[in-house]
C-alpha cells in the first residue's frame, strides 16, 4: 500500500509533465489536424534553453524566485518564436496541400530540432543545478513527498488551468475550435486564420518549454534526445484522452504517468511500453474517440 | 456611387471561367436579388466580393474601398457579412458558440452580443430552445437558421445571403425573407441569391438575372417579375406544366 | 513556318509515341523497366552499388505494401516495421531452428503477418486515422519490446546465421543474386497494386478516404475494405521481412523500429502517396542520400531532416506524384442513342428486380406485389437526451408509390431517414422492409437488402469524378472476386466495363452526361444533387429515399426534377421524397405523411392533408399563393 501511494505520488508528478506536452499536441491538432511530432523536441529545447540560463549563464546564483522566473520565462518565449518560425518556413507553405506532406514535415522538423540541439549543446548529458529546489520533503505516512514534485505539480495545474480558461473562456478559445471545422468559414465570421493558428504555435510551444524546464528540474539530466519518448507518451496521453479535448489531454498525461509509474514499481522497466500501449489499444476499443472523448457531430 | 459597386468581374476556377464580367450595385436600404439557374455563378459571385475567391479582373468596391486581393476575415471587419452556400457551421461547437463567433469582431463588447444574441433568438426562437445542442445535430432548417442567425450577429452594412430559404419550410422561408426586408429597412445593402424566385422578387427592389457567367437581364423587381423571359425561365415551372 | 512544319511530325511522333506506351498493358511495362534497372545494375558489376541496389528494392517493397494502407486506404500506420519484424523473425526462426528451405517458410511468414494484422485491424480499424496512427505505433513498439525479450527469439542479440536460400539446388549468396529475387518480388507487387488501384477496390478506397460515411451508406463495405487493405499491406511486409532476414543473415529487434516506419512513410509520401513509381523513387532517396551525405558524418542527420524538409516543401504532392488522369470517362464505350439509354435502363432494371424478387423468394420470403406494403414503420421512437425527435411514428409505403414526408423544420423526418437506412439505431420500434426487419443492420447491408437515398446536406465525394460517384454506387453490385481484381482477369475488365456503361446511362437519365468527367466539387449545387439522385439509383434499390432533393433548385429546375421522379417511379422503384416545396410534393405524391415534432400528425392524399387544419396549423401556413393557384389549377 506504501509503494503503491508512493508510485501514485511519482506518476502524477511526471504525468503532469506529460500532460503539458499532451495539451500541446491537442491544440494544434485540434487546429489543423496535424500530430506535429516536434512537440516533445520543443520541450527538450526548452530544457536546454533553461540550462543554459541557469547553469552557462550562472543564473542560479541569483535569489531563487528570480532565477526560476527567468528561467522559465525566457525559455518559453523562445521556444515559442522557434515554434513560430516552424511554423511560418515548413507548415504553412503546406497547410492546405497535404495532411501526410505537413506530417513527414513534421517529423523532419523534430529530426532537425534534435540535430541542431546536438550541434549547438553537444552530445553529453547535461545537469541542471541539482539543488535549485531544497531537495527536502515530508512523509505523509509512508509516502515521501518532496516539495520539488509538489512545486511542480502545481505550477503545471496553473499553467493548465491559464490555458482551460483562455481556450473555454474567451471566444479566440471558440475560434479555435472552430478552425477545425472550416477555416473559409471562419474567414467569414472575421476570424484571421493564420493569426489564431499562431497563437497556437505559441501556446503549445510554451507548454511544451514549461515542461521541458520542469523535467530538467525534475530528473536533473538532461539529453538532446529527451523529446522523443516525451513526445511519444504525451502524443499517447492526448489520444487516450481523446485528442482535440483539453481535458482529456490533462487526464491522459497523468493516466499515462502513473501506468508508467506503477509498472516500473511492480514489474519492470522494459514493460513500460507495452503497457501503456496495451492499455491505449484497449481503451480505443471500447470507446474510439478516447475517454473524454471529442466532439463529433455530423448530420446527414 | 453606390455602397457595393461590382465592376466587370472575371473569375477563373483553374481555366474555366465561371463569371465572364460581372457588373452590380447596391445600395443602403436596398435588396437586390440575383437570380439564375444552377451553375449561373451566382455563388460564385457572393465568394469573390467576401475575398473567398480572387478574381482575375474586375473590382469590388464597398463604401469607397477596394475589396480586391483583401483578405476575407478584414472584409468582414469593413462590414460585409455572407451567409454561404451550405450553410458551413461550425457542427462541434454548441448553437450559443456558433453565435458568438458570429460577433467575433465585437467580441469584447459583451452587452452588445448580448442584444444581438436575444434578437436572433426573437428571430429564430428554436434556435433560443437548442442554445446548447452541437450544431451539427440540428436538423437541417435549423441549421439553416443558425447560418443566417450567426451573420447577423455583426450587424453588417452588406448582407450577402445564398440561398437563405433553402430548406425552410414555407413559413419560416416566408418570415426570413421578411425580415430581411427588415433589416435593408433599417439601412444594410442586401444581396439576395433565392432559387424561390417569385418571393425573392416580391421583397426586392432591383435584381439581376444571371446566365452562364454573365448579366443577362437587369431592372427594376417589379418589373423584372413581369418580364417574360424572367417568368418562363425561374417563376413559371409548374404553371406551364398545368398548361401543356 | 518551316519550324512549324518540321516540329509537327515530331509533336506527332512523340504524342503517338506516348499514346502508344499508355496503351500497352501495365504488366509489360513494369517488366520492361524493372529489367532494365537489373540489366543496369549487375552490368555495373560493383558489389557496392549492387549491395545498395538491393537496400533499395527491399525499401521498395516495404514502401509498396505500406502503400496499400496509406496511399490507397488512407489508414496512417505508423508502425509498419511490425510486419516486417513478424515476417523477418519467422522465416528466420523456421529456417535456423526447423530448418526450413526459405521458400517453404515464405507462405509461413506471409499467413503470420496476416494473421497478426487481422487480429489488430479488426477492432481498430474503425478508428478515425489519427488514432490508429497511435494504436499501430504502439503496435509496433509492443512487437520489437516483445521480441527483445522473448529468450526463444534470441531476445536482444536476435537469430544469428541465417541459411541462405536454397532454389532447387542452386544457393543464392551473391548481392546480384537478391537484387534479381527482390526485382522479381518488385515486379509482382506493383503488378497487383495497379490493379487493385483500378479496380471497384481503389473507388471503394477512395470514397472511404473522401467520406466514410457516404461511402458506407451507398453501399461501400467500408471495414472489409479497410481490413482487406491492412492485412495485405501487412502480408506484403512480412514478405519483405522474410526476404530482408535472409539476406542480411542475422536480424535483431533493433532492425525493427519506429525510425524504420517513419522511413518507410517517408518512402511513400516522398515519392508522392498512391504512386507506384513514386515508391520507387521515394526508397531510392531515402537509401541512397545517406550513403551519399556519408562524408559530412556529424551533421549527417541534420542535412538529411533539412534536405527532407525542404523537398516536402517543394514537392508537396511528392517527387514522382500519381497523375490523376484527368477522367476520360466514357472513352471507348460504345455510344447509345437516347431511347436506347431509357429502354436499357428500363430492361437492366427489371432484369434486377427480378432476380432479386426471385433470390426472396427462394429464401422463402414473401415479395410484395405493386400496392402491397413495401417498408413499414411501426412505433418507431428516437431520442436524443430529453428530445424525441420521432414519437411512436408508424406508417407503411407500397410498392410502387411516391410517398412524402413533409413537416416543420425539426420535425424529425431526416432522423427518420437515418433509422430507416441503419445510419442510427432506433430507440424503439420496428422496421419492416420486404417483410424482413432491417433494425440493427449496417448501412451498407441495407443498401444490398435494396434501399438507396440522398442526404439533405450533399455527400458526394468531392474529389472524385462525376461518373466515379455513381460507380461507387454500383459497388454492391460487383460480382467479381478480389483476387480477379487483382489479377485483372477478363471477367473483371467486363464487369468494370459494364458498370462504367451504367453509371453513363444513369448520368444520362438525370441528366447529366454531358458533366460525367468533372470533379463532384466543381459541379453547382444543383447538379450535385442530381448526381446524388444517380448514385442512389445505381444500386438498382426497390426503394430510393430522397432528403430535400430539390433544395436549391429553381421551378424550372425543379420542374425536371418531378419528371425523373416520375420516371423513377415508372422503373417499378418505390419513392419516398422529403421535401419542402409544396407545389412539388402535391404534384408529385400518392400519398403524403406530416412529422410534427416526432409525432405523425396526419397522413393521406395530397387534397386531404391540403385541407387538414392541423397540418396548415402546424406547416403550410394561412395564405401561400403557389399552393392557392396550384390548387385553382387541379380543380
Ligand atoms: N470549385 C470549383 N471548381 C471548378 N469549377 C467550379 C467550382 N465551383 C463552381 N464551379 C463551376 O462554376 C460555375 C458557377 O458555379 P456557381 O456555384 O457559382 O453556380 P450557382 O449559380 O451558385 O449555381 P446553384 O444555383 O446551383 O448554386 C459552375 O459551372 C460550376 O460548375
Ligand atoms: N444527435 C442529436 N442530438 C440532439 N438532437 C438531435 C440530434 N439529431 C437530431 N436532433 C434534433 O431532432 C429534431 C429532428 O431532427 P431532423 O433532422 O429529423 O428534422 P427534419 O424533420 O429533417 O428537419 P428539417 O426539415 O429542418 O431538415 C431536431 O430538432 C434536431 O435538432
Ligand atoms: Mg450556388
Ligand atoms: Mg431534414
Amino acid at each position: 500500500m506504501g509503494d503503491f501511494l508512493q508510485y501514485t505520488v511519482i506518476g502524477l508528478t511526471v504525468g503532469s509533465f506529460y500532460a503539458l506536452v499532451a495539451l500541446g499536441y491537442t491544440i494544434v491538432y485540434g487546429i489543423i489536424r496535424l500530430i506535429n511530432f516536434a512537440q516533445g523536441d520543443l520541450s527538450m529545447v526548452g530544457a536546454f534553453l533553461g540550462w543554459t540560463l541557469l547553469v552557462s549563464f550562472g543564473f542560479e546564483h541569483l535569489p531563487i524566485y528570480l532565477a526560476l522566473v527567468i528561467a522559465f520565462v525566457v525559455p518559453m518565449i523562445g521556444t515559442a518564436v522557434v515554434n513560430l518560425g516552424i511554423l511560418q518556413f515548413a507548415y504553412k507553405p503546406l497547410l492546405r496541400r497535404s495532411l501526410l506532406a505537413i506530417l513527414i514535415t513534421a517529423l523532419g522538423m523534430s529530426l532537425l530540432l534534435q540535430n541542431s540541439a546536438e550541434l549547438i549543446w553537444g552530445a553529453a548529458i547535461e545537469a541542471y543545478p541539482p539543488n535549485l529546489l531544497p531537495s527536502s520533503g515530508f512523509f505523509v505516512g509512508p509516502v515521501h513527498v518532496t516539495y520539488v514534485q509538489i512545486a511542480l505539480v502545481v505550477a503545471s495545474l496553473l499553467l493548465m488551468g491559464g490555458l482551460v480558461a483562455f481556450i473555454q473562456g474567451t471566444t479566440i478559445g471558440t475560434a479555435m475550435r472552430a478552425l477545425a471545422v472550416d477555416h473559409d468559414a471562419a474567414r467569414l465570421m472575421g476570424i484571421n486564420v493564420d493569426a489564431v493558428i499562431r497563437i497556437a504555435f505559441v501556446l503549445g510551444a510554451m507548454l511544451a518549454a514549461a515542461s521541458g524546464v520542469m523535467l530538467g528540474i525534475y530528473y536533473v539530466q538532461i539529453h538532446f534526445t529527451m523529446g522523443f519518448l516525451l513526445g511519444l507518451r504525451a502524443f499517447t496521453a492526448a489520444v487516450l484522452g481523446g485528442i482535440g479535448n483539453i481535458p482529456g489531454a490533462m487526464a491522459g498525461g497523468m493516466l499515462i504517468g502513473l501506468l508508467e509509474a506503477y509498472t516500473t514499481g511492480y514489474l519492470s522497466g522494459t514493460w513500460e511500453d507495452v503497457v501503456v500501449f496495451g492499455v491505449l489499444i484497449t481503451v480505443l476499443i471500447v470507446k474510439p474517440t478516447g475517454l473524454f472523448g471529442e466532439r463529433v457531430a455530423e448530420r446527414m | 456611387m453606390a455602397l457595393l459597386e461590382v465592376r466587370d468581374l472575371h473569375v477563373y476556377y483553374g481555366n474555366i471561367e465561371a463569371l465572364k464580367g460581372i457588373s452590380l450595385s447596391a445600395n443602403p436600404g436596398q435588396i437586390v436579388a440575383i437570380l439564375g439557374g444552377n451553375g449561373a455563378g451566382k455563388t460564385t459571385t457572393l465568394r469573390t466580393i467576401s475575398g473567398l475567391l480572387r478574381p482575375r479582373s474586375g473590382s469590388v468596391m464597398c463604401a469607397g474601398k477596394s475589396l480586391v486581393g483583401v483578405d476575407a476575415h478584414v472584409i468582414v471587419g469593413m462590414g460585409v457579412s455572407h451567409v454561404p452556400e451550405g450553410r458551413r457551421i461550425f457542427n462541434i461547437l454548441n448553437v450559443e458558440e456558433n453565435l458568438n463567433l458570429g460577433g467575433y469582431l465585437i467580441r469584447a463588447q459583451h452587452q452588445l452580443i448580448k442584444e444581438r444574441k436575444a434578437a436572433v433568438f426573437g428571430l429564430f426562437p428554436r434556435l433560443a430552445e437548442r442554445r446548447g445542442q452541437l450544431a451539427g445535430t440540428l436538423s437541417g432548417g435549423e441549421q439553416q437558421m443558425l447560418a443566417i442567425g450567426r451573420a447577423l450577429m455583426s450587424d453588417p452594412k452588406v448582407l450577402m445571403l445564398d440561398e437563405p430559404s433553402l430548406g425552410l419550410a414555407p413559413m419560416l422561408a416566408k418570415s426570413v425573407l421578411k425580415t430581411v426586408r427588415e433589416i435593408a429597412d433599417r439601412g444594410a445593402a442586401v444581396l439576395l441569391v433565392e432559387q424561390n424566385a417569385r418571393q425573392a422578387l416580391a421583397i426586392a427592389d432591383h435584381a439581376y438575372v444571371i446566365e452562364v457567367g454573365r448579366i443577362v437581364l437587369e431592372g427594376n423587381a417589379a418589373v423584372l417579375a413581369k418580364d417574360e423571359r424572367v417568368q418562363k425561365a425561374y417563376l413559371g415551372g409548374f404553371e406551364s406544366v398545368g398548361s401543356a | 513556318m518551316i519550324a512549324q512544319l518540321t516540329e509537327r511530325p515530331v509533336g506527332r511522333v512523340y504524342a503517338t509515341v506516348r499514346d502508344r506506351l499508355g496503351r500497352t498493358p501495365y504488366w509489360s511495362r513494369v517488366v520492361v523497366s524493372l529489367v532494365a534497372i537489373g540489366v543496369a545494375v549487375i552490368f555495373w558489376n560493383d558489389d557496392y552499388v549492387t549491395a545498395v541496389a538491393v537496400s533499395v528494392a527491399t525499401y521498395a517493397m516495404l514502401g509498396l505494401g505500406l502503400n496499400i494502407v496509406v496511399g490507397y486506404a488512407g489508414l496512417l500506420d505508423l508502425g509498419y516495421a511490425a510486419f516486417f519484424a513478424i515476417g523477418a523473425y519467422t522465416s528466420a526462426l523456421l529456417m535456423t531452428q526447423a530448418h526450413w528451405n526459405f521458400f517453404t517458410t515464405l507462405p509461413f511468414a506471409v499467413l503470420f503477418t496476416g494473421t497478426a494484422g487481422a487480429i489488430l485491424g479488426y477492432p481498430t480499424l474503425r478508428l478515425r486515422s489519427d488514432y490508429l496512427a497511435i494504436v499501430t505505433l504502439g503496435f509496433g513498439e509492443m512487437t520489437r519490446i516483445t521480441f527483445n525479450n522473448w529468450e526463444y527469439a534470441g531476445g536482444p542479440n536476435g537469430v544469428l546465421g541465417i541459411p541462405w536460400p536454397n532454389f532447387f539446388g542452386y544457393e543464392l549468396n551473391t548481392q546480384a543474386d537478391f537484387f534479381i529475387v527482390g526485382l522479381f518480388l518488385l515486379a509482382i507487387a506493383m503488378i497487383f497494386a495497379e490493379h487493385l488501384d483500378h479496380s471497384r477496390l481503389g473507388r471503394g478506397w477512395v470514397a472511404i478516404r473522401e467520406d466514410e460515411f457516404a461511402a458506407e451508406s451507398v453501399g461501400v463495405p467500408s471495414l472489409r475494405l479497410k481490413l482487406f487493405a491492412y492485412v495485405m499491406g501487412g502480408m506484403w511486409g512480412g514478405l519483405a521481412g522474410a526476404f530482408f532476414a535472409t539476406r542480411i543473415g542475422a536480424i535483431d529487434p533493433t532492425s525493427f523500429t519506429f525510425q524504420l516506419s517513419v522511413l518507410i512513410l517517408i518512402v511513400i509520401v516522398l515519392g508522392g502517396t498512391g504512386s507506384l513509381p513514386g515508391v520507387l523513387l521515394g526508397a531510392l532517396v531515402v537509401v541512397a542520400l545517406p550513403e551519399l551525405l556519408r562524408e559530412l558524418s556529424d551533421v549527417r542527420l541534420l542535412v538529411f531532416a533539412i534536405l527532407l524538409v525542404g523537398m516536402m516543401l517543394l514537392r508537396p504532392q511528392g517527387l514522382w506524384p500519381r497523375i490523376r488522369r484527368k477522367p476520360k470517362p466514357f472513352y471507348g464505350l460504345q455510344e447509345e442513342e437516347p431511347e436506347d439509354v431509357a429502354a436499357r435502363i428500363l430492361r437492366e432494371h427489371q432484369v434486377q428486380m427480378e432476380e432479386r424478387d426471385r433470390r426472396h423468394a427462394a429464401a422463402g420470403h414473401k415479395v410484395p406485389a405493386a400496392g402491397e406494403i413495401l417498408l413499414e414503420v411501426d412505433g418507431l421512437v428516437q431520442q436524443f437526451g430529453g428530445l424525441r425527435a420521432v414519437d411512436n411514428v408508424s406508417f407503411s409505403v407500397r410498392r410502387g408509390e411516391i410517398f412524402s414526408i413533409i413537416g416543420p423544420n425539426g420535425g424529425g423526418k431526416t432522423t427518420l431517414f437515418n433509422c430507416i437506412t441503419g445510419v442510427q439505431r432506433p430507440k424503439r420500434g420496428r422496421v419492416l422492409f420486404d417483410g424482413r426487419s432491417i433494425v440493427g443492420l449496417r448501412p451498407h447491408v441495407i443498401v444490398s437488402r435494396g434501399i438507396g437515398r440522398t442526404f439533405q446536406g450533399i455527400r458526394l465525394f468531392k474529389n472524385m469524378a462525376v461518373f466515379e460517384n455513381v460507380m461507387v454506387g454500383l459497388y454492391p453490385r460487383h460480382r467479381t472476386m478480389t483476387w480477379q481484381a487483382m489479377l485483372h482477369t477478363p471477367g473483371e475488365r467486363k464487369d468494370e466495363l459494364r458498370t462504367l456503361q451504367e453509371s453513363r446511362r444513369w448520368l444520362s437519365f438525370v441528366g447529366l452526361e454531358s458533366m460525367a468527367g468533372q470533379l463532384a466539387s466543381q459541379l453547382s449545387y444543383a447538379d450535385q444533387r442530381r448526381v446524388e439522385i444517380a448514385r442512389a439509383l445505381a444500386a438498382h434499390p426497390h426503394l430510393v429515399l430522397f432528403d430535400e432533393p430539390a433544395a436549391g433548385m429553381n421551378p424550372t429546375e425543379k420542374l425536371e426534377l418531378v419528371g425523373i421522379i416520375r420516371k423513377i417511379r415508372d422503373l417499378g422503384i418505390t419513392v419516398v421524397l422529403i421535401e419542402h416545396d409544396m407545389s412539388l410534393v402535391m404534384r408529385v405524391s400518392g400519398r403524403i405523411a406530416v412529422l410534427d415534432h416526432g409525432i405523425l400528425i396526419a397522413l393521406g392524399k395530397p387534397a386531404e392533408i391540403q385541407n387538414d387544419p392541423a397540418v396548415i396549423e402546424a406547416y403550410l401556413g394561412r395564405e401561400d399563393d403557389d399552393m392557392g393557384r396550384l390548387t385553382a389549377q387541379e380543380a
